[in-house]
C-alpha cells in the first residue's frame, strides 16, 4: 500500500521537474520549481531523512524559491510570446519523457535535433537506471558512524557526521556561502553594497513581523538547540533566522543599518573563522585539526553551531537585501557607505 | 521486477530527475531556465543519496549521505544564487531581459 | 600511501590562506591589499616548508578531525601533491605582487576589485584543498571553493562581456560538479566509502562503476575546458583582469586535471580499456589542432593566448592513452614509457602554468601601455617594452617546444613515451601541435619587432608589472634545470609512473 505513495511521489516529482522546465513563461517556471522542491521534501522525509527534508524545503525550495521570485521582477515583464519565441526551448524535458506537450518551439532550429535528442536521452535514462538499479551494495558507513557515536559529543548521528567526523567539509561549506557572498558583492552595483534599507514601512508586513520574527527566531534556537539529539541544526536554524532577517528587511526595519559595517563584518565571518580557530586551538595539543576534546566536544559543537547558523543567516539576509536593491532604478548610483 | 523496495523506487527517480535537468541545462537558451536544471540535476543527485542511505539503514540511515545532501544542498543554492545576481547585474547594464548564455 | 607520517603541514596549507582572507575582509582597499600580500607571502612560505618536509620525510599524511578513513577525511602530502602545490605557490607569490601593483595603477576599475584579494587566497586555499584531498566528497567541496571563487574573480571587471563569459563559466561549472557529484554518489552507494585509497582497493568492474567514471570523466572535462567541452574558456579568461586570467589560466584548470589523473590511476583502473584511452588522446589531439588553429585566427592578443590554452590542455589529455597498457603488454616493458608519460603531463602542467601566467600578465602590460589589445598595439614592442617582449618570446619558446625549455622536455617525453608504447600515431599531432604554436607565437614576435607607426600610445607602466611577467617566463625555462631530482621525488610514490592495466587498476612496473 505505502508503496503506491512512493510511486507517487517520485512520480510526480519527475513530472513537476518536467513540466517546470518546459512552463511557457517564466513566472510558471519559478512556481513548478517551489512545487518540485516541496514535493522532494516530502519524498525525503519517506526515506527518514528529516534533516535534508527541512535543508531541502527551507533553503533549496524556500530561499532560493524567494530569490527566484525576486528576480521575476527583472525579468518577467517580458512579454511572454517574447520569452517563448526568444527561447525557443527545445522541449528538453519532454524529448526526455517522449511527448512534447505542446510547448511552442521555432521551427526551423528546434524541430531539426530533436530526434536524435530525444533518442539519446531515452539512452542515457536507460543506462543510469541500469547504473543505479544494480549498484552493488557497498554497505555504507551506518555502522561506524553508530559505533563511534559515543565519542563524538552528540547523539544525533547526522550532526556527529556534520560536525565531527566530517567538520572539514562542513566548515568549508560555510566558506563556500562567504565566498559566494563575497563573489556577489562583487558583481552587483559595481562592487559596492550600499546597506540601504527598504525604506517603505509596509503596512501589512509590519505588525506580522511584530509576531513572526520572535516566533522564527525562537524556533531557529531550538532547532539549533534540538541539533544535538533530534533532526535539526545549525542550517535548519541558520534558515529560519535569515528568513527572520528578510521578513524584517521587507517589513521596514532598519536590518541592514543598524550595525555598524565592522559589526556586519564580524557577523559574517564570525562562523567560518571561529570553526577554523577552535579546530586550530586543540591542534596545539597534539591533536589534528578540528579533533576535540571528547569532555568538551558537545559544547564546542554547540557553540559552532551557533556562529555558523548566524553567520549564515546574516549572509542569507544581506544576499536577499542586495538582490532587492539591484531593481532599484538608482541603484547603480549608490554610494559606499 | 518483483517487490520494488522503496529505495529502489527513488533511486529511478533520481536517475530520470537528473538525466531531465540534464536535458535542461544543454536544450534551455534562457539562462534561468538553465539555473533551475542544474538545481534540478542537483536534486537528482541528492535523492540518488538519500535512497542509498535508506538501503544501508541500521537503527537510523546512513547519517554520512546525508549529512553530504545537507552540505551539498548549501552549495548548490549558493552557486545559483551567484548566478541569479550575475544575471541581474548583466540585465541592469544591458537592459536585456532575456538574454541567453549562448555563444 | 597512508604510511606516511602525520604532520601539521597539509592543515596549515588551507587554514593560513584562509586566515589571511578573512583578515582582508576587515579592511578598506589599501589594507586589503598590503593584507592580501601578506597572506600571499605566508602562504608561500608554509608551501615551501610543507614540500620540503614532504621531501624530508617521502610524504605527510593528516587525519582531520582524528578520524580515520572512512569515516573521517584524510589529508595527503604526495610527492605529486607537493608539486602541484609548488607550481601553485610559485605563479601565485608572482601573480599576487603584479596584481598589488595593477589594481593600485589602475584608477578605472570598479570599487569591488579590492574583492580581488579574499577571492584570490580563498582560491588557494582550495586548490591546496583539492590537491591535498584523499577524500572524493571533500573534492567536490574544494572544487565548490575553487569554482565559485574563481568565476568571482573572474567578473572582477564589471564589464557585460565578461559578466557574460562569468555567467557561462559558472554554469558549466555548476554542471559539471553535479556530474561528477553523481558518480561520487554512485561509488559510495556501491563500496560504501569515500576515501580514494580504500576505494582503490574495493573497486570492481561493473555497469555502475563505468557510468560514474563517465560521469565524473565529463564533469572534470567540461571543468579544465578539454575539448570538445572548451567553449566557455576563451571568452571568460580573453575579458578578465590581467591577473585573474593568469590565474585561472595556469592553476584552476589544472585543478581539474589533477583530480582527473589520479581518479584514472588510482581509482577507474579496473574500469578502463585501452579504448577509453584512445578516445580521449583523440580529444587531446583534435583540442591541439583546433586550438591553435583558433589561436592562429584572432585579432586581440588576450584572445591568442585564451585560445593557446585550449591546444595546450590538449596534450595534458594525450598522456591518458599512453598511460593505458594494450591487452597482452607485460607491465615490466611498459616502464619504459609510463614514467615518460607521466614526466609529460607533470612538467607540460608545470611550463605551462608559467609560461601562460606569464603571457597573460605580459598582455596586461600591453593593455596598460597601448590602451588596447589588438594587433596594432604588439607594433615596436621590442623598443618600447624591451622586457615585456623577452618575456613573451621566452613564454612562447616554452608553449612551442623549442629547446632548452620546460614545453621542449615535457613534449620530447609525451613523443618520446608515444614511440616507445608504440603509439606513434600521437607524434603527428604533438609536431603539428608545435608547428602551429609556432606560427602564431612568431606572429606575435614579428608585431613586436615590427617599426611602430608614432601614434601608438606608449604609456607608463610599473616596473613590478613587467618583472613578474619575466620572472614567470624565466620560470617555465629554469624548471628543467632541476628536472632529475623532480622526476626522483617523485617516482617515490605511487600514482606516479604506474601503468593502468585494464581490469586491474593501476600498477607500479
Amino acid at each position: 500500500m505505502s508503496v503506491w505513495i512512493d510511486i507517487l511521489l517520485a512520480t510526480l516529482s519527475v513530472a513537476l521537474a518536467v513540466r517546470c522546465l518546459t512552463a511557457p513563461t517564466l513566472a510558471q517556471c519559478v512556481f513548478l520549481f517551489f512545487a518540485f522542491g516541496l514535493t522532494l521534501a516530502l519524498a525525503w522525509a519517506r526515506l527518514g531523512a528529516v534533516d535534508v527534508a527541512i535543508a531541502e524545503a527551507a533553503i533549496g525550495a524556500g530561499f532560493l524559491g524567494v530569490l527566484l521570485i525576486d528576480a521575476l521582477r527583472d525579468f518577467a515583464p517580458a512579454k511572454e510570446a517574447t520569452v517563448e519565441d526568444a527561447e525557443g526551448y527545445a522541449a528538453g524535458g519532454s524529448a526526455a519523457e517522449g511527448s512534447a506537450a505542446g510547448v511552442p518551439l521555432r521551427a526551423g532550429r528546434a524541430a531539426l535535433p530533436l530526434l536524435p535528442l530525444a533518442i539519446a536521452a531515452v539512452v542515457f535514462v536507460l543506462l543510469t537506471a541500469e547504473a543505479v538499479l544494480n549498484v552493488r551494495d557497498g554497505g555504507g558507513l551506518t555502522e561506524l558512524a553508530q559505533e563511534n557515536l559515543a565519542r563524538s559529543g552528540v547523539d544525533h548521528p547526522v550532526t556527529a557526521v556534520l560536525l565531527n567526523y566530517r567538520s572539514y567539509d562542513t566548515w568549508l561549506e560555510v566558506g563556500v556561502v562567504l565566498i559566494a557572498l563575497l563573489a556577489i558583492f562583487a558583481v552587483g552595483n559595481g562592487g559596492t553594497f550600499a546597506r540601504r534599507d527598504h525604506v517603505t514601512h509596509d503596512p501589512v508586513l509590519e505588525p506580522v513581523s511584530r509576531i513572526l520574527a520572535p516566533v522564527l527566531f525562537l524556533i531557529g534556537g531550538f532547532l539549533l538547540f534540538l541539533g544535538k539529539y533530534e533532526p535539526g541544526g545549525a542550517f535548519q536554524a541558520a534558515v529560519l533566522w535569515g528568513a527572520m532577517g528578510i521578513l524584517l528587511y521587507l517589513a521596514g526595519w532598519p536590518v541592514m543599518t543598524c550595525l555598524p559595517r565592522v559589526w556586519w563584518q564580524v557577523l559574517l565571518t564570525a562562523g567560518f573563522g571561529v570553526f577554523m580557530l577552535l579546530g586550530l586551538a586543540f591542534m596545539s595539543g597534539g591533536g589534528a585539526w578540528f579533533e576535540y576534546p571528547l569532555a568538551h566536544a558537545g559544547n564546542l559543537i554547540l557553540l559552532i553551531e551557533t556562529l555558523a547558523a548566524l553567520s549564515i543567516a546574516a549572509a542569507l539576509t544581506a544576499i536577499f537585501a542586495f538582490f532587492h536593491e539591484m531593481h532599484a532604478p538608482d541603484a547603480t548610483e549608490t554610494p559606499e557607505k | 521486477m518483483n517487490a520494488m523496495e522503496t529505495y529502489q523506487i527513488y533511486l529511478t527517480a533520481s536517475a530520470v530527475l537528473f538525466t531531465t535537468g540534464l536535458a535542461g541545462v544543454f536544450m534551455a537558451r534562457h539562462f534561468f531556465r538553465r539555473i533551475v536544471a542544474t538545481k534540478i540535476m542537483g536534486a537528482g543527485v541528492f535523492l540518488s543519496l538519500v535512497s542509498f542511505a535508506e538501503r544501508d539503514a541500521l537503527e537510523f540511515a546512513d547519517p554520512v549521505p546525508h549529512a553530504m545532501v545537507i552540505t551539498g544542498i548549501v552549495v548548490a543554492v549558493s552557486a545559483a544564487a551567484f548566478a541569479l545576481a550575475l544575471a541581474r547585474r548583466i540585465h541592469q547594464l544591458t537592459g536585456e531581459h532575456d538574454f541567453t548564455t549562448d555563444s | 600511501m597512508t604510511d606516511f607520517p602525520t604532520s601539521i603541514w597539509p592543515a596549515l596549507l588551507v587554514a593560513v590562506p584562509i586566515t589571511f582572507a578573512l583578515g582582508t575582509v576587515f579592511f578598506a582597499a589599501a589594507g586589503r591589499m598590503w593584507s592580501g600580500l601578506a597572506g600571499s607571502v605566508a602562504t608561500t612560505l608554509v608551501s615551501a616548508l610543507a614540500i620540503a618536509a614532504a621531501v624530508r620525510e617521502g610524504g605527510l599524511i593528516h587525519h582531520l578531525g582524528g578520524w580515520e578513513p572512512p569515516l573521517g577525511i584524510l589529508l595527503r602530502l604526495d610527492p605529486l601533491a607537493a608539486v602541484f602545490i609548488g607550481m601553485t605557490a610559485l605563479t601565485g607569490i608572482a601573480v599576487s605582487f603584479y596584481a598589488a601593483s595593477y589594481l593600485r595603477s589602475q584608477d578605472d576599475l570598479p570599487r569591488g576589485a579590492s574583492l580581488f584579494w579574499p577571492l584570490w587566497l580563498m582560491l588557494w586555499a582550495g586548490l591546496n584543498g583539492m590537491f591535498l584531498s584523499n577524500d572524493l566528497f571533500n573534492l567536490f567541496v574544494a572544487i565548490e571553493v575553487v569554482g565559485i571563487s574563481a568565476v568571482g574573480l573572474a567578473v572582477l571587471s564589471g564589464k557585460p562581456p565578461a559578466l557574460m563569459a562569468g555567467l557561462r563559466y559558472l554554469l558549466v561549472a555548476i554542471t559539471g560538479s553535479m556530474s561528477y557529484l553523481f558518480g561520487v554518489a554512485l561509488l559510495f552507494g556501491a563500496y560504501g566509502t569515500l576515501d580514494l585509497t580504500l576505494l582503490s582497493a574495493a573497486v570492481e568492474p561493473g555497469a555502475t562503476t563505468v557510468f560514474a567514471l563517465v560521469l565524473m570523466t565529463l564533469g572534470l572535462m567540461a571543468k579544465s575546458a578539454f575539448f570538445p567541452l572548451h567553449f566557455w574558456l576563451p571568452p571568460a579568461h580573453g575579458s578578465e583582469l590581467p591577473p585573474v586570467s593568469a590565474l585561472l589560466s595556469a592553476l584552476v584548470v589544472k585543478g581539474s586535471f589533477y583530480i582527473l589523473l589520479r581518479l584514472w590511476a588510482e581509482v577507474f583502473g579496473v574500469s578502463l580499456t585501452f579504448a577509453a584511452g584512445q578516445l580521449i588522446g583523440v580529444c587531446g589531439a583534435a583540442a591541439v589542432i583546433w586550438g591553435s588553429w583558433q589561436a592562429l585566427n584572432q585579432d586581440r592578443l588576450k584572445l591568442i593566448i585564451a585560445h593557446s590554452s585550449v591546444a595546450q590542455l590538449g596534450y595534458l589529455l594525450m598522456v591518458f592513452p599512453l598511460l593505458i597498457l594494450a591487452p597482452g603488454t607485460a607491465v615490466a616493458v611498459a616502464s619504459d614509457w609510463t614514467s615518460s608519460a607521466w614526466t609529460a603531463a607533470v612538467y607540460q602542467t608545470l611550463s605551462h602554468a608559467f609560461a601562460k601566467s606569464s603571457l597573460f600578465l605580459a598582455a596586461g602590460v600591453i593593455v596598460i601601455a597601448a590602451g588596447h589589445d589588438c594587433r596594432e598595439s604588439l607594433l615596436d614592442l621590442v623598443a618600447r617594452r624591451p622586457m615585456t617582449a623577452f618575456a613573451i618570446g621566452l613564454a612562447g619558446i616554452s608553449l612551442t617546444g623549442l629547446p632548452p625549455s620546460g614545453g621542449f622536455f615535457a613534449k620530447w617525453m609525451l613523443l618520446k613515451a608515444a614511440i616507445a608504447s608504440g603509439q606513434w600515431w600521437w607524434a603527428p599531432a604533438v609536431l603539428a601541435g608545435s608547428f602551429l604554436t609556432a606560427g602564431y607565437v612568431f606572429m606575435i614576435l614579428r608585431l613586436a619587432f615590427a617599426p611602430g607607426n608614432s601614434d601608438t600610445e606608449n604609456r607608463p607602466v610599473p616596473r613590478g608589472l613587467e618583472s613578474a611577467a619575466l620572472l614567470l617566463a624565466v620560470a617555465s625555462f629554469f624548471i628543467i634545470v632541476p628536472a632529475e631530482a623532480v622526476i626522483s621525488f617523485l617516482e617515490s610514490s605511487a600514482p606516479f609512473g604506474s601503468a593502468i592495466v585494464p581490469g586491474e587498476g593501476g600498477v607500479l612496473p
